[in-house]
């Protein structure tokens, strides 16, 4: 095995903050690039004050929701609105290959540091921004959050049960999956167009587009007339299809019966009840036309089952089955921790605290968490010095104005 | 090529697709990047062309939005000749995408440990419900037991219902974002080096790196995060009701109040009776804007005043006084967007014989098209293209059962 990580070598200026960037550059810095954050004393990234903390106590340096995401990075602290400080973030593009950023539209313009500022010191920069609704349009400067665009993105409005208001996720979809992730594949595509044309590359990723594509086939069925809205845990594809109770409080089994043979397996498994017997069930249109029924037996039938019995039993019958872990259910589950999944890093503040590994392996050249997330500043004297070329002297000065630090 | 044509992100790359609906999306991303895209499909088209919502001809249409800008093959022949073909396709392409478990791939075949022995210059990715790994390596899963056993679901959904899935097959699309930057750094390598190697992706996995900061609020604060319907309890925040649906409001977050005063002024100018209630200092406190009164309250104001207001109005106003409001938007909503209509993000594309408007890619590279290319294509539309184009030995052993 390679002990060279994949992208050793390619030098990230990350101008990400909150949720929709950090999720960007963490693979990124995870399989090797020289991710180096780009955070202000004076203008702290928010998420570095919003909760969990190690503790309970808050602190930037403390929040396990900011850590996670920003492992393998590095922080330096430039103020941005100074001269001498936009110089140095100038400087440091021209060492990067790649500027990231998810600020409103025209921030890093008006800081002097937008894609004609950066191609000025960097001519084969590819450089990202993420705004909410993009750089043009009647709505280009409309502003919000992980929850508002998933809300005018449409997935909150399908998501929940039909008679009631929709529920969405309960996360901040859009911030974890979408925006960052179809992100990542963007840089990663223009460093290989550049690897082969020597040209670099602006990219718009409008967080309303990224997240629409999420539920791209309602959009096309809307387009074809054909009207698609909430439908709970219905699948039109599988009857029994849902989530059903078992033993003890608020505790679930999530079940899927496609085939005929899982049919039959989840009734042996079930102990064979007479409903199960009764001929329109033996087909997959004759379940899912009964499949309000059928849904109210089984969960009849498996209140009494422990959820993990039920899904092993299930599992190992043939049927799509699982326990609905809760977070803490997740840290102790055995698949999980026999891929490492979880990775405990060592912070100077947190101390042990615990990680999400990489959700892949490349077989020859795997990343790896290569440390915790940085504490506030903690890299801006080495970038200053060993890569922007600062002596110690300029470094002390610039520090005592405020310019850096 | 003419010469001023720009290169496609991924131009030169191509990818064969064995994907079952788990992978799809992974693939898609490839396609619109400019990667050819080869969908391999058994004899009579994949069954994921059959999943509802159809069009009026019966294609999937979460198929169609999965497979445009891909080719289609059906290889053809006895068992052997098929193999014959697909190693001779393989031998032609940079990367191979799968997304089954180890034991249905080792079936077919497919074991990625012998795939990349055979072809050591393939980036084999293979997306699977639980990894290659791992006593749950082949348990059966589905959308829903993947977002139940990634801890996803857990978070969805009123504390009084059981929990909710997502809405459509999102476990292909967390894992597609995840395989597809996973795919292209190991393409990276391969570019640089030579050497193909295994990608392996869990969706499991895939799912748990997407619970927000669930696992560290167990982990730093012993405290378990439960469902609690359509968001976080605060004044200010969540969903109201309008006249034709529902918008998102959020005036605090996180304990702090984003957007009152503008929220208040804007109450008040449109002479909503006691508006002015929510001046009153108590609303400064974070205990009393997360009371259960406190949360009644405000949304009793704010709802008598969205009423009789269309979810657009609302957005366009609020925001215009710069609060942070959303519609809650439908497929159809969106199809009109403004926004979206004005930055041209649908493209027009022959479906199934309709003109339907596609929704465009999640970015924009400056100077190049990079989209949604072709429509999806007819079961084994492009096997002759694509098998006579193979090296000599496959096609005389395709052609020789004609």
């Amino acid at each position: 095995m390679s002990s060279r990580l994949p992208l050793e070598g390619v030098r990230v200026a990350d101008f990400t903050w909150v949720g929709a960037g950090p999720f960007l550059t963490k693979p990124l810095a995870d399989h090797g690039a020289d991710v180096i954050k780009i955070e202000s004393r004076t203008r702290t990234d928010p998420i570095r004050s919003m909760a969990p903390f190690r503790d309970g106590r808050p602190g930037p340096n403390r929040s396990g929701y900011f850590a996670n995401r920003n492992s393998s990075k590095r922080s330096v602290c430039l103020d941005l609105k100074s001269p001498r400080g936009k110089e140095l973030a100038l400087d440091l593009m021209a060492r990067s290959d790649v500027v990231a950023s998810n600020f409103t539209p025209g921030t890093m313009d008006r800081l002097g540091l937008g894609y004609q500022d950066a191609v000025a010191v960097k001519p084969d920069i590819v450089y990202l921004e993420m705004p909410m609704q993009g750089n043009t349009g009647p709505h280009r400067d409309f502003r919000g959050y992980g929850l508002t665009i998933a809300a005018a993105g449409g997935l909150l409005g399908l998501t929940g049960h039909p008679e009631r208001p929709p529920v969405g996720t309960g996360t901040n979809y859009p911030d974890h999956v979408p925006n960052p992730l179809h992100a990542a594949v963007a840089v990663l595509a223009a460093l290989r167009r550049r690897r082969r044309t020597g040209q670099g590359q602006y990219i718009e990723l409008a967080q309303l587009e990224s997240t629409t594509n999420v539920i791209g086939p309602a959009l096309l069925a809307a387009a074809a007339g054909r009207r698609v809205d909430r439908s709970a845990n219905e699948d039109g594809a599988a009857a029994p299809h849902g989530v059903y109770p078992c033993a003890g409080e608020d505790r679930w089994c999530a079940v899927g019966v496609f085939t005929d043979q899982q049919w039959q397996a989840l009734v042996e498994v079930l102990g064979a009840p007479e409903w199960a017997a009764k001929p329109g069930h033996t087909t997959p249109g004759g379940r899912w036309a009964a499949r309000r029924e059928l849904d109210a037996l089984v969960a009849d039938a498996t209140s009494t089952w422990e959820a993990s019995e039920l899904a092993d039993a299930l599992s190992a019958a043939g049927v799509p089955a699982a326990v609905v872990s809760d977070a803490a259910q997740i840290l102790a589950d055995p698949q999980l921790n026999a891929r490492d999944h979880w990775k405990t890093l060592e912070h100077p503040e947190m101390g042990s605290s615990v990680y999400d590994n990489i959700p892949y392996r490349l077989s020859e050249t795997p990343g790896h968490l290569r440390g915790p997330a940085p504490v506030l500043g903690a890299d801006t004297r080495d970038v200053c010095l060993d890569l922007l070329g600062l002596t110690p002297d300029e470094y002390e000065h610039l520090a005592a104005q405020g310019v850096v630090g | 090529m003419n010469a001023t044509t720009p290169l496609t992100p991924l131009d030169g790359i191509r990818v064969v697709d064995l994907s079952t609906g788990l992978g799809t999306y992974a693939g898609r991303l490839f396609a619109d990047l400019g990667a050819d895209v080869i969908k391999v499909e058994p004899a009579g088209g994949a069954p994921e062309r059959a999943v509802p919502p159809l069009t009026e001809g019966g294609l999937s249409l979460a198929f169609a939005f999965t497979e445009a800008g891909k080719r289609s093959v059906i290889l053809e022949g006895s068992d052997a000749d098929r193999a014959e073909q697909l190693e001779n396709l393989l031998g032609t392409a940079q990367v191979l995408l799968t997304s089954e478990g180890p034991g249905r791939l080792r079936e077919r075949g497919l074991r990625p440990a012998d795939v990349t022995r055979r072809h050591p210059a393939l980036v084999h990715v293979s997306i699977s419900p639980f990894g290659l790994t791992g006593p749950w390596a082949d348990r059966p899963a589905s959308d829903l037991t993947l977002l139940a056993a990634g801890g996803l679901l857990a978070l969805a959904g009123d504390p009084d219902l059981p929990p909710v899935r997502a809405w459509g097959n999102q476990t292909s699309i967390i894992s597609g974002v995840h395989a597809a930057t996973a795919a292209l750094i190991a393409v990276l390598v391969l570019e640089e080096t030579g050497r193909g190697q295994i990608v392996d992706v869990s969706a499991q996995e895939a799912v748990a790196h997407s619970l927000e900061n669930a696992v560290q609020y167990v982990d730093l604060e012993q405290s378990v995060r439960h469902r609690v319907g359509s968001g976080p309890v605060e004044a200010g925040t969540g969903l109201f009701a309008c006249s034709d649906g529902w918008v998102y409001l959020v005036g605090g977050l996180g304990g702090l109040p984003l957007a009152w005063n503008a929220i208040t002024e804007w109450l008040e100018g449109a002479g909503v009776a006691g508006a002015a209630t929510l001046r009153e200092p108590r609303w400064l406190a974070r205990d009393w804007r997360r009371s259960a009164e406190g949360v009644r309250t405000f949304r009793d104001l704010f709802e008598r005043f969205a009423a009789p207001r269309t979810k657009r109005e609302l957005y366009e106003d609020g925001q215009s006084r710069g609060i942070s409001i959303a519609p809650v938007s439908t497929p159809d909503d969106l199809l009109a967007s403004p926004q979206l209509v004005e930055r041209g993000f649908f493209r027009p594309m022959t479906v199934d014989g309709r003109t339907l408007a596609f929704p465009g890619s999640p970015y924009r590279f400056e100077g190049l098209d990079v989209a949604p290319g072709i429509p999806p294509a007819r079961p084994g539309a492009d096997t002759r293209a694509v098998l006579d184009a193979l090296p000599a030995a496959a096609r005389t052993t395709a052609h020789s059962k004609e």
